[in-house]
């Protein structure tokens, strides 16, 4: 390693940044328009689901129970029915896209300490208004539930504290506003950050077309010092871009910022020569900026959008898949960006993605450096 | 230390790509302080010899030595001493003179100190001082050759491979570059060039002809012009070349003379022949039967164009149609 050869690729790199207006726009302003644009387009705001409540148990629980889930901007009360082919009725008219049956004992139930049976039936056709009812009736009816016991367990003498157990589910979303933007911009964070990678990807590619491969093969400069000097200056860059996210993010989303700063920015710059040794894996091998950028595609965007978790829960994924989220960079740093923003967990728990986002970008680099020739065929 | 130094020797060199023998049992010798020539057709295998002299491409058989140290690819240490203009254009064109210069001269390792008095002697020689901030798209093909070949040899290189360096280059610009290879030269150390202009390769010092892949001829100008011609030339000038050229030919096929070969030059018309007088008596006849004046017939030093033209015509027979 020559920290000379290093700096001459790297200063170079950076001079390319700076020149090439259209490489500069990717690397820096890419990304942020990027999250504004995934963020309108893919946040589901779903508001004022109409819901039908048949209510069997007819107390005051159970009334303020109704008042309850349907308080929000999220749920309305369309009608209060007597029968289950009423609610039928409605569903098929498309009247309501939910409806809450509150079993007999009810206010029994929960008083005693008992389970409580809530019955949701929702309109399959439409899963995703649907489904949001189910899990935002099911959040009130805790919340509900919580407090009705709460009161219950002061009349009873009960110290307070001893509720806790119960209220872990409710502990488990950081997300009181129930708005699922919060908890998306955290998460394609990740995904914009990869644009860095597609560039580096490409400046190999760039080499190799413009014949200036041939003269740096020639040179004494070595493949590790070629390969790191290519990745540092689009670390920087993509630096830039962690520090200008988080602040789009708190001030125009208005995503909370639970954790600390510095230990974001150094996780980051972990994630990042993690993400941009992938690309380089990529430039590597492609000899052209377009096969390079086709490639980046399949191998860095795409599993990028499907495989870390960001929208669609790893543990629901088969073996296969699951264990190449593994190996991928945004799996871990959509934990450390969800976990800093929402949580303020600091390295104490996320020291285990650290660990693997080192690992994966060491590896990726070495991969590069033994497939990287210095050769011409 | 004397001036006929081997600095590098190809032996042997042969290349496939496939069922295609690019380059076939190619040897030559360079030595210091001389312009070795590879003069050869596009497609020749002029390009793959060159990649196959610097370690970017393994030869299928042979070997190829620079400075003393065997390249076969795992040669960085010799690296340094070597100097390299591709082919095609290899500087950064977004990026200035002195960025260009500047990053070659990092790439070479060389110190702040060093690099800075060789970037400024790079651009006195090449005459780009003051040119410095220019972004190198924005300069003409002559100083982007020129500013390439400053690039390659800041690193003051022992050996200096160059690939059609003049290639597209208009002639005052090609003479100039010409100028500064003999400024290098005259500093003792070897290059290397490869060309497919006639008047270049009257410039080197010894040549190779390069046909298929195969060197055909080879030595110092006036060695291939010796041992290569089949004959002399005799030079005729006349106020009708291209009728002259149609009665010798007819002649020719008619079996009333002989001769190796026939070329117009300009208005003059050359004739290879190993049997100058004879042949001389016979055109007089032919022309005074057809009442065409002759202005002067007389024997005249091929050049190399003369050379290389009979050289591939002797090569014929392995010649298809590509």
């Amino acid at each position: 390693m020559s920290f000379r050869h290093l700096w001459a690729v790297t200063r170079k790199e950076i001079q390319h940044i700076f020149r090439d207006r259209a490489t500069f726009i990717l690397v820096l302003i890419t990304p942020t328009v990027v999250l504004l644009l995934m963020t309108y387009t893919l946040a589901v705001n779903i508001e004022h689901v109409p819901l039908a409540v048949l209510d069997y148990d007819q107390s005051p629980t159970s009334r303020a129970f109704i008042q309850r889930i349907t308080a929000g901007e999220d749920l309305d009360l369309y009608s209060q029915v007597d029968s289950i082919a009423e609610i039928e009725d409605m569903l098929i008219q498309g009247q309501v896209k939910a409806a809450v049956i509150i079993s007999p004992g009810f206010s029994r139930d929960l008083l005693s300490l008992q389970g409580i049976d809530l019955q949701v039936i929702i309109d399959g056709t439409e899963p995703e208004s649907g489904g949001f009812a189910v899990e935002h009736i099911g959040w009130r009816a805790e919340a509900f539930a919580n407090e009705i016991l709460a009161d219950q367990f002061q009349i009873q003498g009960i110290p307070l504290e001893s509720l806790q157990p119960i209220d872990l589910r409710v502990q488990a979303w950081f997300n009181p506003g129930l708005k699922p933007i919060i908890d998306l911009v955290p998460g394609l964070i990740s995904i914009v950050l990869g644009f860095p990678a597609l560039t580096v990807a490409l400046t190999l590619a760039r080499e190799h077309e413009h014949s200036t491969m041939e003269q740096l093969l020639v040179s004494p400069i070595k493949r590790t010092d070629l390969l790191l000097g290519k990745i540092v200056p689009y670390i920087l860059v993509g630096l830039l871009n962690v520090m200008l996210i988080p602040i789009f993010a708190i001030l125009w989303f208005r995503v909370p910022f639970q954790g600390n700063f510095l230990v974001f920015i150094a996780l980051s710059a972990i994630f990042l020569f993690a993400e941009l040794s992938m690309g380089m894996v990529i430039g590597v091998f492609m000899k052209s900026q377009s096969a390079a950028l086709a490639m980046s595609f399949l191998v860095v965007m795409f599993p990028g959008f499907f495989l870390t978790g960001i929208f669609f829960p790893i543990t629901a994924m088969p073996e296969i898949a699951r264990l190449e989220s593994l190996f991928l960079p945004g799996t871990h740093y959509a934990i450390i960006t969800r976990g800093v923003f929402l949580t303020g967990i600091g390295l104490e728990t996320l020291w285990p993605n650290a660990v693997m986002l080192l690992i994966i970008g060491t590896a990726f680099i070495l991969i590069s450096a033994l497939f990287f020739k210095k050769r011409l065929a | 230390m004397n001036d006929n130094q081997i600095t590098g020797r190809a032996e042997n060199l042969v290349k496939d790509f496939g069922d295609f023998r690019a380059v076939n049992q190619v040897s030559f010798t360079l030595h210091k302080g001389e312009i070795f020539g590879f003069l050869g057709p596009n497609g020749s295998g002029k390009t793959t010899t060159i990649r196959m002299m610097l370690g970017l491409l393994a030869p299928t058989q042979g070997r190829v030595e620079i400075l003393g140290t065997e390249m076969d690819g795992q040669s960085s240490s010799i690296l340094p001493r070597i100097g390299y203009m591709s082919q095609r254009f290899s500087l950064y064109n977004d990026l200035t003179v002195l960025q260009n210069l500047n990053y070659y001269g990092q790439v070479y390792g060389l110190d702040s100190i060093k690099r800075k008095l060789q970037v400024q002697e790079a651009l006195a020689i090449s005459g780009l001082s003051g040119s410095e901030h220019i972004q190198t798209k924005d300069l003409s093909g002559g100083w982007r050759q020129r500013l390439a070949l400053s690039a390659a040899i800041l690193h003051q290189p022992e050996v200096l491979f160059l690939d059609e360096p003049t290639a597209g280059v208009d002639p005052v610009s090609r003479r100039s570059f010409w100028d500064l290879l003999y400024t290098l030269v005259a500093r003792g150390i070897s290059v290397f060039i490869t060309t497919h202009y006639m008047d270049e390769a009257e410039h080197c010092h010894r040549l190779a002809f390069i046909q298929r892949g195969k060197i055909i001829a080879q030595g110092s100008l006036k060695e291939i012009k010796q041992t290569m011609m089949p004959g002399q030339v005799l030079e005729i000038d006349t106020d009708q070349a291209g009728k002259v050229i149609r009665i010798l030919r007819k002649a020719y096929q008619n079996g009333n003379i002989d001769y190796k070969d026939l070329e117009l030059h300009g208005s003059l018309v050359h004739v290879i022949t190993p049997q100058v007088q004879s042949l001389s008596r016979h055109i007089k006849k032919l022309l005074k039967a057809d009442k065409i004046t002759l202005n002067s017939m007389s024997v005249v030093d091929p050049t190399l164009e003369d050379v290389f033209i009979a050289c591939m015509r002797d090569n014929v027979p392995e010649v298809h149609n590509e």
